[in-house]
């Protein structure tokens, strides 16, 4: 399959995702209980004239599917609605949280990588007391829930020792680095996890396949079966998980955005959820929808890379 | 869902919020002890002002709980947003921070009969861009709070204006339809609030917002809003007064709304400070902290239960005087709030005495807060128990809902009432103020409230029967409200108040929970700021500055 049809198959396909999504997230949000009305009015209610001319400024007595084919209509034409609750256009305030949500999945990606792949590696080479030690730790990573992980991470490093600040992103360049360590740390643990198992049983696996043992027998030097033979093979598998591990890191910043105070798409999804802010929200899925098919299909890409026998867009 | 509980249970549950909240070292109190159970503070005495700082600072770092929706003071009706425009716009009158109003953009106010008033707008004020105060600009702000298309959520304090009108070079006269003491002061809130014609029309509904250019007058100007990280305001070196020389050159307010990440926030100097408002766990930590000072001060605050509905459990005026008879409320203050609440006789506290106040200490002297579980039970004999459970409306995941709940669940058990509680998730909470339908099947629940400035009758007119606050109806005052709303007279409407909060303790439309003091944290680096309830309208920042 050529570059060109790969893209044109995979937008054709986003877009259909988008759209049965955002049916479906404008659809529950109508259903769940609840109006924005408590948060434009604020929690001391409002005057029974103020409710009605509230509810008619915005639509809210508007017919589901009409409310819906309005938003699409506007979307359509670049825009994404204005928020209820801030009073802004929805663009400006994705654009203000993209970038915190993206540094910190990109940090917390590195880590994954770098410690998920090193510790399977040697975990599957050492075997041992090594493999035991990264696969208990492994156990402990994955089932440690990340809230309790990114709590843990401030009361020790940051409230105890004092080495990282407790909330923010800090203000730009290193400042944001050194911000966003802890909650990379935290979002990452669990994945990293997983990524350390993922990768110590491909590199088992690769080492007993038949031209690893004949690459031995012929004297080869360790070193370089590892890293031809073993980790080449090995690298499939681990980029799949990879992918999808990163896809979900953008849900998972959801949690660790409220717990370190981050101004990312997540706590703002999670805000906007609370106060019914129908436009926020279903703008900032649809950008999680568009990420995650836009990192799985650099994940079929990189595969090409990785094993120029897989053709682009295979199922294989 | 209605969680049912036994005795056993709720009590357990109190015992363990003693525990927990009290800490196992403080001794079991009787009723009678006045004392916090762990928390320092003097409630008699409650602070109005800090120590001003001594010296000049580049940068204060302020908490705000959740980021404001909007600056512009219109739309400003909440914690975080007045937090913020407190230092920026001014209002006609100004609140000092014992609570009292002076002149504030209006040099003086001149009343020629009991439906109009003059303003008379102080000369050489200008805004943050340097263009001069004008009556037109005055006329302006308080125009686009009048009518029913007014976007504004002052609109209550707005009902009976009928025009604001330039009548002067420095001059702007409202005229009212009838007699209302609560505008008047309401021009000491934000509700008063002077922004500059020209940059409102020119922002549209941009106005207010991160990408909108607030113009007001006040001792700091908007320097940046980034939005969702933080909103930085900054010392206005032309601010017309110039005997207020604020210390601070810069106020940069983050937008923690965990408060577990706050109180990290605070205790590790990352923020200077907060006003909480709600009564935190972790209160305690902070007072602990060598990093932090933490001060009680004078508020218009009040938590207490609204009964719903005329027919329901709590409709039977004896059915909730035995219920609040029966309500331990210096068990409740210690347990639920730390003791950082007072218990409350009536709606309105002490600190809403902004007239007449022996008068008002001296009518005050009727109530008290003693349980009496005989005379309780008694009324509910004379009533009969209702039928059906008395249900109240918890809202989730609240430590203070569920608690408070809890109390007086086991002062229903004492009684022979059965009250049982439904957790409300927090974002439908909201609905119960202002739609009946979300009340169906409730018949109380649980609202933490404040008057807006030193009156009680800015509280006990909720008490009218058309009004939105009165959740069952009640009309047992509604001409004594309406005439204390048309009395300007102070000694006459104190008069009117203290027989309107008779008729109201006694009939208990809402009943009185507690009062909650203004909780103010500050960093030791820096001192100053107003820790009253005057920080929600007066800049409270000016007097911030650091410490030797």
């Amino acid at each position: 399959m050529s570059f060109a049809s790969f893209l044109l198959r995979r937008s054709g396909g986003l877009l259909l995702v988008l759209l049965v999504t955002s049916f479906l997230v404008f659809g529950l949000l109508y259903l769940a209980p609840g109006s924005p009305l408590a948060f434009i009015l604020g929690p001391r209610g409002g005057t029974p004239e103020q409710i009605a001319a509230v509810t008619e400024q915005y639509h809210l007595n508007d017919p589901f599917i009409v409310r819906y084919i309005a938003w699409l209509g506007d979307l359509v034409q670049g825009d994404l609605g204005r928020s209820l609750v801030y009073r802004q256009p929805v663009g400006d305030l994705l654009l203000a949280r993209a970038g915190t949500t993206a540094a910190l999945v990109s940090l917390a990606a590195v880590i994954i990588a770098v410690v998920g792949i090193i510790a399977g590696t040697w975990a599957a080479l050492r075997r041992g007391w090594v493999d035991q030690v990264v696969s208990t730790l492994a156990a402990i990573g994955l089932s440690t829930p990340v809230f309790v992980v990114g709590v843990a991470l401030i009361s020790l490093f940051a409230v105890g020792l004092g080495w990282f600040p407790t909330f923010g992103v800090g203000t730009g360049g290193l400042d944001s680095l050194w911000h966003l360590f802890l909650p990379a740390m935290a979002l990452s643990v669990a994945s990293a996890a997983y990524l350390a198992r993922i990768t110590k049983t491909a590199v088992n696996e690769e080492r007993t396949r038949e031209h690893v043992q004949t690459a031995t027998v012929r004297g080869l030097a360790p070193g370089l079966i590892v890293r031809r033979h073993v980790l080449r093979n090995a690298l499939i598998p681990i980029t799949t998980v990879l992918g999808l591990t990163i896809a979900t890191l953008i849900a998972g910043a959801v949690v660790v955005e409220n717990v370190f105070a981050l101004d990312g798409l997540g706590s703002l999804l999670v805000k906007a959820i609370l106060q019914r802010d129908f436009a926020v929200v279903q703008a900032v899925v649809l950008v999680l929808v568009v990420a995650f098919v836009v990192v799985n299909a650099i994940v079929d890409v990189l595969y090409t890379f990785i094993d120029p026998r897989i053709s682009l867009g295979s199922k294989q | 869902m209605v969680l049912r509980k036994t005795a056993l249970s709720s009590a357990a549950v109190l015992a363990l919020a003693s525990l927990t909240l009290a800490g196992c070292s403080a001794p079991s109190g009787t009723s009678d002890q006045k004392g916090p159970a762990s928390l320092e503070l003097d409630l008699d005495n409650l602070a109005t002002t800090t120590p001003a700082g001594t010296k000049p600072i580049d940068e204060v770092k302020w908490n705000l709980p959740y980021e404001p929706s909007s600056i512009d003071p219109i739309f400003t009706w909440n914690y975080a947003e007045n937090t913020a425009t407190a230092n920026l716009c001014e209002s006609l009158l100004r609140m000092k921070p014992d609570l009292s109003l002076e002149p504030g953009l209006a040099s003086t106010v001149d009343q020629p009969d009991d439906k109009t008033y003059v303003y008379t707008i102080r000369e050489g004020v200008t805004f943050w861009n340097g263009n001069p105060l004008t009556a037109e600009d005055v006329a302006f702000s308080l125009q686009r709070q009048i009518g029913e298309d007014s976007k504004s959520y002052w609109g209550d304090y707005f009902s009976n204006v009928v025009s604001a009108e330039v009548t002067g070079d420095m001059q702007v006269t409202v005229t009212l339809s009838e007699p209302d003491v609560l505008f008047a002061q309401a021009m000491g809130s934000a509700a008063g609030a002077i922004v500059e014609k020209a940059a409102a029309e020119a922002g549209g509904d941009a106005f207010g917002t991160p990408k909108g250019d607030l113009q007001c007058t006040g001792p700091y100007k908007v320097a940046s809003w980034d939005s969702g990280k933080r909103l930085v305001i900054e010392r206005n070196d032309a601010y017309w007064n110039t005997e207020v020389k604020p210390l601070a050159k810069q106020i940069s307010f983050s937008f923690i709304a965990d408060e577990s990440t706050a109180i990290n926030a605070l205790s590790t100097g990352d923020v200077d400070g907060q006003f909480f408002y709600l009564p935190p766990a972790g209160l305690s930590q902070l007072q602990k902290s060598k990093n932090v000072t933490t001060t009680f001060g004078e508020s218009f605050v009040f938590w207490t239960l609204a009964p719903i509905g005329k027919d329901g459990g709590l409709g039977d005026e004896k059915i909730r005087q035995a219920l609040s008879l029966a309500i331990d409320r210096e068990q409740l203050s210690k347990v639920v709030f730390q003791g950082a609440a007072i218990p409350a006789a009536t709606i309105a506290g002490p600190a809403t005495w902004g007239y007449e106040e022996d008068a008002f200490a001296e009518a005050f002297k009727e109530f008290d807060v003693t349980a009496d579980i005989e005379a309780a039970k008694k009324l509910v004999a004379e009533a009969g128990a209702p039928s059906e459970p008395i249900v109240l409306a918890v809202q989730g995941s609240s430590a203070v809902h569920e608690q408070t709940a809890s109390v007086i669940q086991a002062a229903g058990q004492a009684i022979g009432l059965n009250v049982q509680t439904k957790v409300i998730p927090v974002e439908q909470f909201g609905n119960l103020y202002f739609d009946p339908a979300a009340r169906e099947g409730l018949d109380g629940f649980f609202t933490t409230n404040y008057a807006d400035f030193a009156d009680p009758l800015g509280v006990y007119s909720f008490f009218e029967s058309a009004n939105s606050h009165d959740y069952i109806g009640w009309d047992g005052a509604d001409a004594e409200i309406a005439e204390a709303l048309k009395t300007t007279d102070d000694a006459k409407r104190a008069e009117l108040v203290i027989g309107i909060q008779k008729k109201v303790t006694e009939a208990l439309p809402w009943i009185p929970l507690a009062y909650e003091p203004t909780t103010m944290i500050q960093s030791t680096r820096i001192s100053g700021a107003v820790p009253s309830f005057a920080y929600l309208y007066a800049p409270w920042a000016v007097s911030i500055g650091g410490t030797e």
